[in-house]
């Protein structure tokens, strides 16, 4: 029946989202928490930034409610236009763009500042679920493969471009998505290797590593059989990374700002610098660290009281949490993130739809490479790029296109149950 | 088909689970993590915590300026700083940085501040260096300009975290004059009594505190964090204040030639501007123990004492208004003195009569038999009445000035206790009450503003930021101190002390003045009035026709000869009065035409620029030609003059370029002009006109050739 084709309150998924109001509302506190001032205790006041976040929720959740009410194939039809509209958003960025805190990705509309960076992420994975959910698509094909990482790399340049590369390292997340529709593991191996060769290229002299290498490829050729093809190709390997090293090595002397080095000595525990990059994590690891099982309880921090930590209500707000509510709350958070990511791939796998179970798989990979990135930049695991943790950092822009990306999802799988029923 | 889409699906599957397993050991560390830092380095983290210790330290607003009439600063702040070295930063820590650059940082310091060689400052930091020391103070109080040297020298460039340079700073408060006023502008401190200007305004000077959230690193170093989160200070406002640091200098400079001069104890004068009561210069000096004289007390202000012979004023005043003494009656002043209740003896203070006076001779020659006799002819039956004109005076009672510190002054009536027969008749010559200088100064100015009594004051306008915040107006006392015609006979008297009576050393042809000496006789503390203490003082106002400002000067205790108040306290009057003059053009009387006719003493002027010669002469109108049997003028610059007849007769003089010429008597100016057309070069020594010079006349001179010029 087309009337059933509408979702009804039951067949959302509950769960996903009791998580997203759990997460909110912490979110609120966290930030409250961290501006919190003895002498302005109101949790409305627009002045603040927590005033602002609970006018923000109250739009999210008014989207939200709109996009469970829209008509499922409302999002497959307007996939790509949607794609198309954001991209030119973010383009209009450097016509329009006005600086805030250093970073040129804002547009002031009215009183408000939005970031199209931030909406690009749920477009492209609409984008993304349409075009690999085609009639005859072929993943192994090279075009397909050309299209799809055009549409990954277009958005991840323009916003390379504003200088907010935190955010366009977030589309790295998509290959998660790509790895399940079928690209081949040698590829996400290269990828991992060549970071691994990065890191170990910043760390140690390039020569030690030709030479470990070398060594290694004489080992190896020894234990197993040498033919012509396995020599070739150990030396093309051997030679190719030496290569790489080397260049890796020259990019991060030559082309790198000196604050960027910085950023990455300290991650790599080369550089205490305490009042450079290395400040805000030392400052988050102590906030953490002196929570310790229990926590100081809600408002009782001492390192949010003063603000040491910069930016606590928006990249940092993981050590609010950790030092007002102590390792059992963190684990409770880390739990709460696991069964939200378990959850939403559970859905997704269950869904008949190609292009929902793409797209589902997409809300997970972004949602888990903004909480890995995230929570570990604050426990000094990461490098310091500056990403919000999902639903729980301050900022506008941040929680309506989080909120946008997770209940697209949830109307999706909504009409995935209507299917179900419509089928009895 | 099926088995391969089974298998498809549990590939797929493999890699849905592996992901999310990735997740789970992602997750998985994090709280490996969280256990790392929670638990096995709690205590370090919380240690950490604590040393980070917080405080809301205030920030010093910077004060307000204050200036004078003209815009002059009198008291500003600056900022100063103090240099700390925190050894643990990178700049001094790192060895081959140190190394490089110890050296000529040390030599830098040394070259500044000069209280220690390169070496030890090298030896210094090697040590700091060494002990870890994060907060050593290097060196206190230095200016913003030896600030923004050494925070360019080596090291220390590096600004604070890596250059290891803490500089803190504080605000001085400078007063550029220095002395100049400087009771008057005055001070504040904590836990001192505040004087003068910065004590009365302090409130307005001081601005509000700020507040900003400071916190401890290792080493007991503060640092601010958060600069959003500070409450800024809010800097104080300026003051405007009505003091004219140009008067002020003369008054102060003239006061402290005749203290010394005198050897006097202190002295002080005040000059205010008759109309409105701002007090355009206020001055006060005492002999310190070195015998030295600085600004220690404000006497101006705050010391009530015995004001003599200007007193006799209120006496006048008082007599003329009660009517009983007409002023023809005449009051014997028989040998110079006159008994009064039986034995009180009062003397005049040259111990002889001056025959039968009326009241305008009685002041004009400052007559203290003569004043007593009047005021007790007026007042002996009912002494009350002559209270009355005390209290309508306002002598009573302080007159409510700006700054603090005013002194209480002491008038007698018939209901105290201390009140006697003499109480009168020496009351009525200045002895028996106490009064400040700036209520006597407050009551001449009220004669010579028509009558009418306003009150002085110091501070003009608040401003804030360049906007005016307040603006002080002239108050007034009394509206009308008397009638107008005993006004005028008042006026009268004060110019006939100028004119015929004890203050004629004062009369002079730019502007009229007209005052009042004041010679008393001061009680010491330990003998009484044995001692031969003497006060020496001069109260009055210019120009006498139409007052502009009124000044009062007093010397106390002149130990060098001369007490009276026309000898030491009038010299002071006449400076102040002729700066006054000179500056104020409305006092300025028509100009007379003077002929000026050569008389005999024309200067010797010698080889004169022949163009200045010629403007110089007209400007003097006197005529001038050329002299008769020269050459032609125009074949050299150069002239003498000599007086010819009635006329100055002009003598082209022509300069060989070979020889050395003859300077003697040509200004410096001109000579150097002439040697260096010949192209000699100069060096000059002393004041004057040229006395000898070290190449003889006529001597061979060369191009570059130096000649030392003596002048005298």
């Amino acid at each position: 029946m087309i009337h059933q084709q509408q979702s009804k309150p039951s067949s959302v998924d509950w769960l996903i989202l009791i998580i997203y109001y759990l997460f909110v509302v912490v979110g609120l506190l966290c930030i409250y928490a961290s501006v919190y001032k003895e002498t302005n205790p109101l949790i409305y006041d627009n002045t603040m930034n927590y005033g602002k976040q609970l006018m923000w929720i109250g739009i999210s959740s008014f989207i939200g409610l709109l996009i469970l009410l829209l008509d499922d194939k409302f999002f497959y039809a307007f996939a790509y236009p949607i794609y198309g509209l954001t991209i030119l958003l973010l383009l209009a960025v450097f016509v329009f763009g006005t600086e805030i805190n250093g970073s040129s990705s804002w547009i002031r509309v009215g009183g408000f500042q939005i970031q199209p960076a931030e909406f690009v992420k749920f477009s492209t994975a609409l984008a993304l679920a349409k075009f690999l959910s085609g009639y005859n698509i072929n993943f192994k094909q090279f075009n397909v493969k050309a299209i799809v990482a055009a549409m990954i790399l277009l958005p991840m340049l323009i916003i390379l471009l504003q200088n907010e590369t935190g955010s366009a390292l977030v589309f790295v997340a998509f290959s998660l998505v790509l790895y399940r529709e079928g690209l081949p593991g040698w590829i996400l191996l290269l990828g991992v290797s060549l970071i691994f060769l990065s890191v170990i290229a910043l760390l140690v002299q390039p020569l030690y590593i030709v030479i470990s290498l070398v060594v290694i490829g004489i080992i190896l050729l020894a234990l197993v059989q040498r033919t012509k093809l396995m020599i070739l190709l150990t030396v093309s390997i051997i030679a190719l990374s030496s290569l790489y090293v080397s260049s890796i090595d020259y990019v991060f002397q030559k082309v790198l700002q000196p604050h960027q080095k910085s950023r990455i000595n300290v991650l790599l525990g080369k550089e205490m610098d305490l009042k450079g990059a290395g400040y805000n994590v030392q400052q988050s690891k102590i906030a953490i660290g002196s929570g310790g099982v229990l926590g100081k309880g809600f408002l009782q921090g001492t390192q949010n009281k003063f603000r040491f930590v910069p930016e606590q209500s928006t990249d940092f707000i993981f050590c609010t949490i950790g030092e007002e509510y102590g390792f059992i709350g963190s684990t409770v958070f880390v739990i709460l993130y696991l069964l939200l990511m378990w959850r939403i791939l559970f859905l997704a796998e269950r869904q008949r739809n190609k292009f929902n179970r793409i797209y589902g798989y997409s809300v997970v990979s972004v949602l888990f490479f903004h909480f890995m990135v995230n929570v570990g930049m604050t426990l000094g695991l990461m490098p310091v790029i500056g990403i919000p943790l999902p639903f729980f950092s301050y900022g506008g822009s941040a929680l309506l296109s989080f909120t946008l990306l997770l209940f697209i999802f949830i109307r999706l799988d909504a009409n995935r149950v209507n299917e179900l029923r419509g089928g009895e | 088909m099926n088995t391969t889409n089974t298998n498809t699906r549990k590939v797929i599957l493999m890699r849905t689970y592996f992901a999310y397993a990735g997740m789970c050991v992602f997750a998985c560390i994090i709280l490996c993590y969280l256990i790392k830092i929670q638990f096995i380095e709690n205590k370090k983290w919380i240690a950490m915590a604590d040393s980070l210790s917080t405080k809301e330290f205030e920030i010093d607003p910077v004060r307000g300026n204050i200036f004078d009439i003209n815009g002059n600063l009198l008291a500003t702040s600056l900022p100063i700083y103090d240099v700390i070295i925190d050894a643990k930063a990178i700049g001094f820590s790192k060895e081959d940085t140190f190394n490089t650059y110890i050296n000529s940082l040390s030599e830098k310091l040394s070259d500044e501040f000069k209280d220690k060689t390169a070496n030890e400052y090298k030896k210094l930091f090697t040590n700091l260096r060494k002990v870890g020391e994060r907060y050593y103070v290097l060196k206190k109080k230095i200016s913003y300009k030896q600030m923004r040297k050494i925070e360019k020298f080596p090291i220390f460039v590096k600004g604070r975290y890596k250059g290891g340079l803490i500089l803190e700073e504080r605000n001085r408060r400078e007063k550029p004059f220095s002395q100049l006023a400087e009771r008057t502008i005055g001070f504040s401190q904590k836990n001192v009594a505040k004087v003068g200007i910065e004590g009365a305004y302090d409130k307005y000077l001081s601005g509000k505190s700020g507040k900003r959230v400071m916190q401890r690193i290792a080493g007991g170093t503060w640092i601010p964090i958060n600069d959003d989160e500070q409450i800024a200070a809010e800097h104080g406002n300026d003051i405007i204040s009505t003091i004219d640091i140009n008067l002020q200098d003369v008054a102060e400079n003239s006061l402290m030639q005749v203290l010394d001069s005198n050897n006097a104890d202190w002295g002080s004068v005040i000059l205010m501007e008759v109309s409105t009561g701002e007090i355009k210069a206020i001055a006060n000096l005492c002999k310190t123990a070195e015998h030295k004289y600085e600004e220690r007390f404000n006497y101006a202000v705050g010391e009530a004492l015995e004001p003599g012979s200007t007193f006799k004023l209120v006496s006048m005043l008082a007599v003329l208004e009660d009517g009983k003494v007409k002023s023809s009656d005449l009051f014997d002043t028989e040998d110079g003195s006159h008994t009064y209740c039986g034995k009180e003896v009062m003397y005049e203070s040259e111990k002889h009569g001056k025959g039968k006076l009326n009241l305008q001779q009685c002041f004009e020659l400052s007559s203290n038999v003569a004043t007593s006799k009047a005021v007790v002819m007026a007042f002996q039956n009912h002494p009350e009445e002559m209270s009355k004109y005390f209290k309508k005076l306002k002598l009573d009672q302080k007159i409510g000035l700006q700054i603090k510190g005013e002194g209480l002054s002491y008038i007698k009536t018939p209901d105290d206790k201390t009140w006697s027969c003499p109480s009168l008749p020496w009351m009525s010559i200045g002895y028996e009450v106490m009064v400040t200088p700036l209520q006597i100064v407050t009551l001449y100015n009220a004669v010579a503003n028509n009558g009418k009594m306003v009150k002085p004051f110091f501070v003009k306008k608040i401003m804030n930021n360049g906007m005016l915040l307040k603006e002080y107006k002239s108050e007034t006392m009394v509206e009308k101190i008397c009638s107008d015609e005993n006004l005028k006979k008042l006026r009268n008297m004060l110019e006939g002390v100028v004119l015929r009576g004890t203050a004629t050393k004062l009369k002079n042809i730019n502007y009229s003045v007209a005052g009042k000496t004041g010679t008393s006789l001061v009680a010491d503390r330990k003998n009484g009035y044995k001692n031969k203490l003497y006060r020496a003082s001069f109260c009055g106002y210019f120009p006498a026709e139409n007052p502009k400002y009124t000044c009062y000067v007093i010397v106390h205790n002149p130990t060098k000869g001369l007490y009276y108040g026309a000898d030491i306290a009038g010299p002071i009057f006449k400076d102040l009065a002729d700066k006054v003059y000179a500056n104020s053009v409305q006092l300025h009387k028509e100009l007379k035409y003077y002929h000026t006719s050569i008389n005999n003493d024309l200067p010797a002027i010698e080889k004169i620029n022949k163009d200045d010669v010629k403007i110089i002469l007209d400007k003097l109108s006197i005529s001038s030609h050329l002299h008769n049997d020269s050459i032609s003028e125009h074949e050299t610059d150069w002239m003498n003059a000599v007086k010819q007849d009635n006329s100055v007769a002009l003598i082209p003089v022509i300069i060989s370029k070979n020889e050395m010429p003859n300077l003697k008597n040509m200004s410096a100016k001109d000579a150097i002009l002439l040697l260096e057309n010949i192209g000699v070069k100069t060096k000059i020594q002393g004041f004057g006109k040229v006395k000898s010079q070290s190449i003889k006349t006529g001597e061979k001179i060369y191009k570059g050739s130096i000649v030392n010029l003596q002048l005298g």
